[in-house]
């Protein structure tokens, strides 16, 4: 309970700083808040499972060109009506595909299975640039949702901020059910759990779906976000790859570790590095190898490693 | 049926190329377990140095093997030994994102001294092609070729009957009982480490000679390298060389019959394919198990 207080007073106010900030703040914080729902939506899986997906882009580009396509083909609705029938297209659709990959691809463990999502995430991108119906290398355009009266980048922080509450609330409720502690003990020792009677392969399908799903929905939003995408704006390698790292840096298997880490990877490279441009990947692989040999347990392994040697 | 016979001669020169590329990791991955995501740097790493190399010295790419990859295996043992060896123990997402780690930085540093064009390297015999039975072979590509196959061959010799190689084989089938006999087994992985990364440095000249390259397509070949592996098996040259010639010939081929734009889905789509039907490769597991 005070942790869901303590999730919707920030929130709350945060909600105000879209009116106090310059615009390329609140772009700063758009990005934050998008890179951190999507985190913790890795992270259903990933961090909690132990099943570290390195191909997620591929719902997060099925989702975004599910919903394009859709509000293509009823391009007289409304454009609230037209987003929302994008984010119900998005949702099914992930949670078709995730669902069918779920039996065969859920047997591989470990690397196999992050390599084999990662196989995955370049067919689904393949197939979407090549194949004209769908229209990944022309591109799709998105009606724009956000009404007059406001700042497009203060509507979508909004939304985003929306979003990854949502996120964020759903992986809690995770967290502290019955199948939240069986998704924690598949990451310990998935044998084990299994002889112990949690139905391991049931709870890893629901948590791959569920994470698919959202995924999903938070491509829909980006997709809105930019306005126009191609195939090469979602599927995208770094994004895969920066969802592990977000994890990693703010603490895996923890709840708000991916938030702290998109945070801070964010503000490193958006703020910090802003001006730097040609040092951007050495300062991400400096960050990945420091991070890997001196605090492999993120931020929060950090402090709670500190904590335990102070008392 | 002439056109068939043409791509599949075209997918096996390929293949070997591929094979070529791919054995370094695969060693990598039977021996210390772990998956190095910079690979294709270091193959990058070897076509860079044969240009530098060869435009300074004047000699044919193909001559400056064993300075190139003299400096790869110095770079891969102190690689290892500095870095690779504190994540080892780790789990398998630490050593990955920290070979990844390096992989970005060692880009940046490529960016910065080589530009992020597009380079080649082009010998003297570049253009010059030859027919046997109705066949056309490019003279670069034969000459890659038999590089490749003469180099893998080496490699299998060396693991087979030098003392060091045998060490190499019987760390990575027990490591427990190979440390009991008196084995260092961090010389051994370091070891491991320089011979892959200088087989990697040989795979980058070869590469270089036939296909333009530039510092972003490294994730292209440590894929590449991925994908053989599933194919073929882990840890073995020979696993190394049916895969990369099954990823050539499919590659051409479906790039002939189904369109040029398609190798790289069917690719992905046989290695998802081959990791759910039979995860040890085509030849099975040479070394202990990996998953």
């Amino acid at each position: 309970m005070k942790t869901v207080a303590l999730i919707l007073l920030t929130a709350a106010v945060l909600a105000f700083t879209p009116m106090v900030l310059p615009p390329f703040d609140v772009r700063v914080g758009q990005l934050m808040l998008y890179s951190a729902a999507l985190g913790v939506a890795w992270s259903i899986l990933g961090g909690f499972a132990g099943y570290a997906s390195f191909g997620h882009t591929a719902f997060l580009g099925v989702g975004a060109f599910g919903a394009g396509l859709i509000e293509d083909a009823y391009g007289s609705l409304p454009p609230v009506s037209a987003f929302l029938l994008g984010l119900a297209t998005a949702a099914v659709a992930c949670a078709v595909l995730s669902a069918a990959i779920s039996y065969p691809i859920l047997r591989l463990r470990g690397t196999f299975f992050a390599i084999a999502m990662l196989g995955v995430a370049h067919v689904c991108s393949e197939l979407n640039n090549n194949i004209d119906a769908l229209g990944g290398s022309m591109g799709l355009n998105f009606p724009s949702v956000a009404p007059v009266s406001v700042a497009p980048e203060a509507f979508f922080f909004e939304l985003y901020l929306a979003g990854g509450v949502i996120v964020l609330l759903i992986a809690l409720a995770v967290r502290n059910s019955r199948f939240g502690a069986g998704l924690l003990s598949i990451r310990e020792d998935e044998d084990t759990a299994r002889m112990l009677g949690v139905p391991t392969e049931r709870y890893k399908r629901i948590a791959f779906v569920v994470s698919a799903v959202l995924t999903g929905m938070l491509g829909v939003i980006y997709a809105h976000s930019l306005g126009y995408i191609t195939t090469d704006s979602v599927y995208r390698d770094d994004t895969s790859l920066n969802l592990v790292v977000f994890s990693l840096l703010g603490g895996m298997g923890t709840l708000f570790g991916p938030v702290i880490g998109a945070g801070l990877l964010v503000f490193i490279t958006q703020v910090v590095l802003s001006r730097l441009l040609d040092f951007h990947l050495f300062a991400t692989g400096l960050l990945l190898v420091i991070l890997v040999l001196a605090a492999p347990g993120g931020v929060i392994g950090f402090v709670r490693k500190w904590r335990r040697r102070s008392t | 049926m002439h056109l068939i016979t043409q791509t599949v001669t075209d997918g096996l020169v390929l293949g070997g190329i591929y094979a070529l590329s791919a054995v370094g990791f695969s060693l990598i991955f039977g021996v210390l377990h772990v998956i190095n995501l910079s690979h294709g740097i270091l193959v990058l790493i070897g076509a860079y140095l044969a240009l530098f190399f060869s435009h300074s010295l004047g000699i044919d790419p193909l001559l400056t093997m064993p300075l190139v990859m003299a400096a790869l295996f110095a770079l891969g043992y102190a690689y290892q030994r500095l870095l690779i060896q504190r994540a080892v123990d780790q789990s398998h997402l630490g050593s990955m994102l920290l070979t990844f780690g390096v992989g970005l930085m060692l880009q940046n540093v490529m960016i910065w001294l080589f530009s992020p064009d597009m380079k080649n390297i082009t010998p003297s015999y570049a253009f010059t092609s030859f027919h046997i039975a109705g066949l056309t072979f490019d003279a670069v590509r034969v000459s890659a070729l038999l590089a490749s196959l003469l180099l893998l061959s080496c490699l299998a010799a060396f693991l087979k009957y030098a003392p060091q190689g045998q060490v190499i084989r019987a760390t990575a089938q027990q490591t427990l009982a190979a440390r009991l006999c008196g084995v260092d087994v961090r010389h051994v992985y370091a070891l491991t480490f320089a011979v892959s990364a200088a087989f990697a440095g040989a795979a980058g000249i070869v590469i270089g000679i036939i296909l333009p390259f530039s510092p972003s397509d490294e994730a292209l070949w440590t894929l590449n390298a991925f994908v053989v592996v599933v194919l073929g098996g882990v840890g073995s040259p020979a696993g190394a060389l049916i895969g990369g010639l099954l990823l050539g010939i499919v590659s051409t081929l479906t790039a002939q019959y189904i369109g040029p734009s398609f190798p790289n889905a069917t690719m992905f789509l046989m290695l998802v394919v081959m990791l759910l039907v039979r995860p040890t490769g085509l030849l099975g597991n040479a070394f202990a198990a990996s998953r």
